[in-house]
């Protein structure tokens, strides 16, 4: 499992770590199974602790003034350059 | 010595800054005028480099301060430097970075707590006129001050702007602050405070003057003592401290009753699912493009991103960027992240409930005092995570909580974690001032 | 059916600012990155906050759609990883989509929606040295990056690839009328089809711009898996990239494993309640849909549906030119007739739009006023047009240059006069009988005359003239 989800997450793994969390998390989450114990039927998921809403912007136009290339390394003509593709 | 030679001393000797600034600027007047703000690393400020603690934002300059940062300096003070702390918040004890591990001034041998480590650390020893801004996902403000015997604060989510946060978890950070004393630390969060039209989750509720209500009596302040923050999994030594500070607010005119939260167990699995799952959607950004850790630009996409992060991020930081990623996946999502949600409902539930009889909670702010370094090395990751068993419920459920030193177990500092109702700030500071005096 | 066919749309919606932050949408001659900020370009630390405007427009479209509105939004996270993604997520909507379950016909067949939600776009990538499988590195330019996009998927109801582009056509009209989209800007509208023939897999196209490249990608794609059928080999299930130059489809190497979206709900963002009082306001200021447009033309300017229908989809430019036509010309049949027949058929011919022909209405009733004044006879205004399609110059003006105006009567008489003394022996065969001869007059007269005069006009008068010069009536 866990290389199949590191893979997703472009985590590139050593065979020890690989060894290492497999046994670390297969412990935490056997840990949080615990939560089949709570019976949720009908309850609302809490995306946030008190429930806001209605927060707008107004569509107006203005400009940030800054060096947007400032902390990359990789940059070409006021481009940022990346990885290619395949 | 001036005070940038003094922090440049305290870093020598406890390690706890990322950077010290170069030069001390503060401008005009104000209820700040003449203090200096050290700032948590996940904190952006301007002009100093922000790594949240981890190496894939090694150098990274923010073109921007953070709202909390800027409105420090509109009251008048001098931004000190950046603490170290656990990176990006993954930690108890301030031990998961590969930049400075602050050690607590009580003891060298000891973790000054996590992840907030730096910030308590400066605040304990700090002999100028200090405060620290800190933040708080799980704990990790109340940690580190419970551990190194100083006050901090965590706000209502919401009650301060995260605008300039770099993010652990956006529906549970929390920007704070850590100051020597009750009204310290109240002041500081008078300033940092209020609403921001760059942040879309922040409260407009009004600022109250909470430095005035350190010192305001407690006669028929309603305190809930829940019962499953005591017993099994809390030190015996602690306990009792803790019981003692509870004994002074009540001979002090507070009306103490027990009370209970019952899905106070479910909460750290709720926790550190949600956190985890959101984490990994915030650190997916950091892979060598932007700004932070670059590699020469070769491979792939895959390959290069992978060969940044894998880098970049320390053991603790994967673990839970795999956990996260597996915790929303398809066909896991519904057993983990949304139940967690769920639960997260029912903790909160909890809180709620609670507080239609009592107007704030008392209980330890950590289960154990300070750990020596050599002990938490044996410990491993689940056992990390257990350590927060007191925090992870009010941080999850969003409500505010002050950490005040109230005794010692052991040579160490114990804290009185005091957690009120949403925007009972107020209410905390009152019974935390009074535990401060007795 | 040819095929079974389903596209997702994602239009660039008109506003000011990005869909998060404040920055301008107005790309066109920017530097690169230059409208950024750290919002849109995934700075640790940023925030987003969503755009009124932007949700505004999203639900006029679900609406002109017929979508049945969500009672409240909320934004997604869409985790995956891409050198033009700033966050390696894409704040989307996925739990919670915009609006769902409309239709929209086409040739009188339904094409159902699935859904409408709005997104953020990604940044544009440059590959240097090759193609998208090929390049050594990309540019990244986040200009694009944070625009609003409303992503519009069908069912998939579309039979053949023909039908794929009325459709594409179709709603891009009814896109512009409702003012949400700017069909001249470059790439505002991308697609990505799924196609799959005779119950085989299905096969993903992406990122498509322009209808005709979706029908050209379509087309190939349906050979390619309708040939491999033939042979026998199966059409694996896969995604494919679109190359205009060549017109064909190609693999782009897929990981083993589908990509996992791994959505969460966007927490930095909260709910958006599309509240009834706020939805009729938006539905109240929303511009005349095309539909509603050609029944008002026929019924207001008394045209005919079939010329209603050539104006309304040709874009809402051409309605308002119509319309403004008429109302300083005064004759909206005439109007009509000029404008469907002629000028369209010369702009369709040169590919011109409307905007960059550079024709206006008051120029094009000056032509129309030429016509009404006897100065230039029908059949020069039908060559003319080209002219003044190509060009957009005032038509009084290119009739000067040209010598177009129609000669006066007293000339025209003179000249024809010559012409006949020049031709006895054509007067002659007119006058015992043969009717050949006076065409022969008449197109003698036209080639001295050329465009000034009308051949009808000088037709009669050489019947005239040697009716009444010559002996008897006939």
């Amino acid at each position: 499992m866990v290389r199949r989800v590191a893979e997703a997450a472009r985590l590139s793994l050593t065979d020890e770590e690989l060894e290492r969390y497999e046994q670390q998390l297969k412990v935490i989450l056997e840990a949080f199974r615990m939560l089949d114990e709570v019976d949720t039927e009908g309850v609302e998921p809490s995306f946030h602790p008190i429930e806001l809403e209605d927060v707008l912007r107004e569509d107006k136009a203005s400009k940030w003034v800054w060096d947007p290339l400032a902390n990359s390394m990789h940059k070409e003509d006021g481009y940022f350059r990346g990885p290619r593709i395949q | 010595m001036s005070v940038l030679e003094r922090a440049h001393r305290i870093n020598h000797r406890y390690r706890a800054f990322n950077h010290v600034a170069e030069a001390l600027e503060a401008e005009g007047g104000g209820r700040l005028a003449g203090v200096v703000v050290s700032v948590k690393d996940n904190v952006c400020v301007k002009g100093m480099p922000s790594t949240a603690g981890s190496k894939v934002l090694e150098g990274y300059m923010p073109p921007f301060d953070a709202t909390v940062v800027a409105k420090c300096r509109l009251e008048g003070a001098a931004i000190l430097g950046k603490t170290a702390q656990d990176e990006f918040g993954f930690g108890t004890f301030n031990v998961n970075t590969p930049y400075s591990v602050p050690l607590n001034p009580r003891d060298t041998e000891r973790s000054p707590g996590g992840s907030s480590g730096g910030a308590a650390v400066v605040t304990a020893v700090a002999d100028f006129p200090h405060l620290a801004i800190a933040e708080s996902t799980g704990g990790s403000i109340s940690c580190p001050a419970s551990f190194c015997g100083v006050v901090g604060v965590t706000p209502t989510y919401g009650r301060t702007s995260r605008w300039g946060l770099i993010d652990y978890a956006n529906s549970l950070d929390k920007i704070g602050c850590m100051g020597r004393t009750v009204r310290d630390a109240a002041l500081l969060l008078s300033v940092i405070s209020g609403p921001d039209r760059y942040d879309s989750t922040v409260l407009h509720a009004q600022v109250e003057d909470y430095v005035a209500q350190a010192g305001e009596p407690v006669e028929g302040l309603r305190v809930g003592v829940p019962r499953e923050y005591f017993g099994e999994g809390v030190d015996q030594g602690v306990s009792d401290v803790v019981w003692g500070g509870v004994k002074r607010l009540e001979d002090q005119g507070a009306e103490v009753r027990e009370v209970s939260l019952p899905f106070t167990r479910y909460s750290l699995s709720s926790y550190y699912i949600i956190a985890m799952a959101e984490a990994s959607t915030n650190l997916a950004k950091y892979c060598g493009l932007r700004y932070g850790l670059h590699l020469p630009l070769e491979g792939s996409f895959d390959e290069y991103f992978s060969a940044v992060r894998s880098v970049g991020f320390g053991d603790e930081a994967k673990r839970r960027i795999i956990l996260g990623t597996y915790a929303r996946m398809a066909g896991y999502r519904d057993a983990y992240y949304l139940k967690a949600l769920k639960v997260r409902t029912r903790v909160i539930e909890d809180f709620r409930r609670v507080y239609r009889d009592v107007d704030v909670l008392a209980a330890p702010s950590m289960p154990v005092v300070a750990p020596r370094f050599d002990e938490i090395a044996e410990l491993e990751p689940i056992q990390h995570y257990m350590m927060d068993i007191l925090t992870v419920a009010p941080n999850l459920a969003g409500v505010p909580m002050v950490s005040v030193p109230c005794g010692e177990s052991d040579g160490m500092p114990v804290g009185l974690h005091v957690m009120a109702d949403y925007l009972g700030e107020g209410d905390m500071i009152r019974a935390a001032a009074a535990v401060e005096a007795s | 059916m040819e095929a079974t066919i389903g596209l997702e749309v994602h239009v660039r919606l008109r506003t000011e600012s990005k869909l998060f932050c404040g920055c301008s949408t107005e790309t066109v001659g920017a530097e690169p990155n230059m409208n950024t900020c750290p919002i849109c370009l995934g700075y640790p630390g940023s925030k987003p906050k969503v755009n009124r405007k932007a949700v505004e427009h999203g639900v006029r479209v679900a609406k002109a759609l017929n979508c049945g509105l969500a009672p409240m939004v909320r934004f997604s996270r869409k985790s995956y990883f891409y050198p033009d993604m700033p966050k390696n997520y894409q704040i989307t909507q996925y739990e919670v989509p915009l609006a769902e379950g409309g239709y929209l016909s086409v040739n009188g067949r339904r094409i159902r929606i699935r859904r409408v939600h709005l997104e953020e776009d990604p940044a544009r990538l440059v590959h240097v040295g090759g193609d998208i499988t090929s390049s050594r590195y990309n540019l990244i330019d986040y200009n694009r990056s944070g625009v609003p996009l409303a992503e519009i998927v069908t069912e998939p109801d579309i039979g053949d690839t023909k039908e794929a582009r009325l459709f594409l056509e179709k709603l891009g009209v009814m896109l512009d009328h409702l003012g949400v989209y700017d069909p001249h800007a470059e790439g505002t509208l991308r697609v990505d089809a799924n196609v799959s023939v005779d119950g085989g897999s299905r096969v993903e196209v992406k990122n498509v711009t322009g209808f005709r490249n979706v029908e050209k990608a379509l087309n190939f794609e349906v050979v390619r898996q309708r040939s491999m059928a033939g042979m026998g080999i199966e059409v694996s299930r896969e995604t494919r990239h679109f190359d205009a130059e060549t017109g064909s489809t190609s693999s782009l190497r897929r990981k083993e494993q589908e990509e996992d979206y791994g959505y969460i709900i966007e927490p930095d963002l909260v709910k958006i309640n599309l509240r009834p009082e706020w939805v009729q306001e938006i539905v109240a200021t929303m511009p005349e849909l095309p539909d509603q447009r050609m029944t008002r033309l026929t019924k207001q300017y008394g045209i005919s549906g079939f010329q209603a229908a050539v104006i309304v989809e040709a874009g809402l430019e051409m309605s308002l030119f119509y319309e403004e036509c008429c109302r300083l010309h005064g004759d909206a049949e005439t109007v009509a007739n000029w404008l469907v027949t002629y000028l369209l058929k010369s702009l369709n011919y040169m590919g011109l739009s409307l905007r960059e022909s550079g024709v206006k209405p008051e120029t094009f009733v000056e032509l129309l006023t030429l016509i009404d004044e006897g100065v230039i006879s029908e059949r020069t205004a039908k060559e003319l047009i080209k002219d003044y399609a190509a060009s957009g110059e005032s038509p009084r003006r290119i009739v000067e240059e040209k010598g177009l105006a129609l000669m006066g009567v007293d000339e025209l008489r003179a000249v024809i006069g010559e012409v006949v003394s020049e031709n006895p022996k054509a007067a002659e065969d007119y006058l015992g009988g043969t009717g050949k001869a006076s065409e022969y007059l008449v197109g003698q007269v036209l080639r001295r005359v050329r465009a000034r005069a009308d051949p009808n006009t000088v037709r009669k008068i050489i019947m005239d003239m040697l009716e009444s010069s010559g002996d008897m009536p006939r």
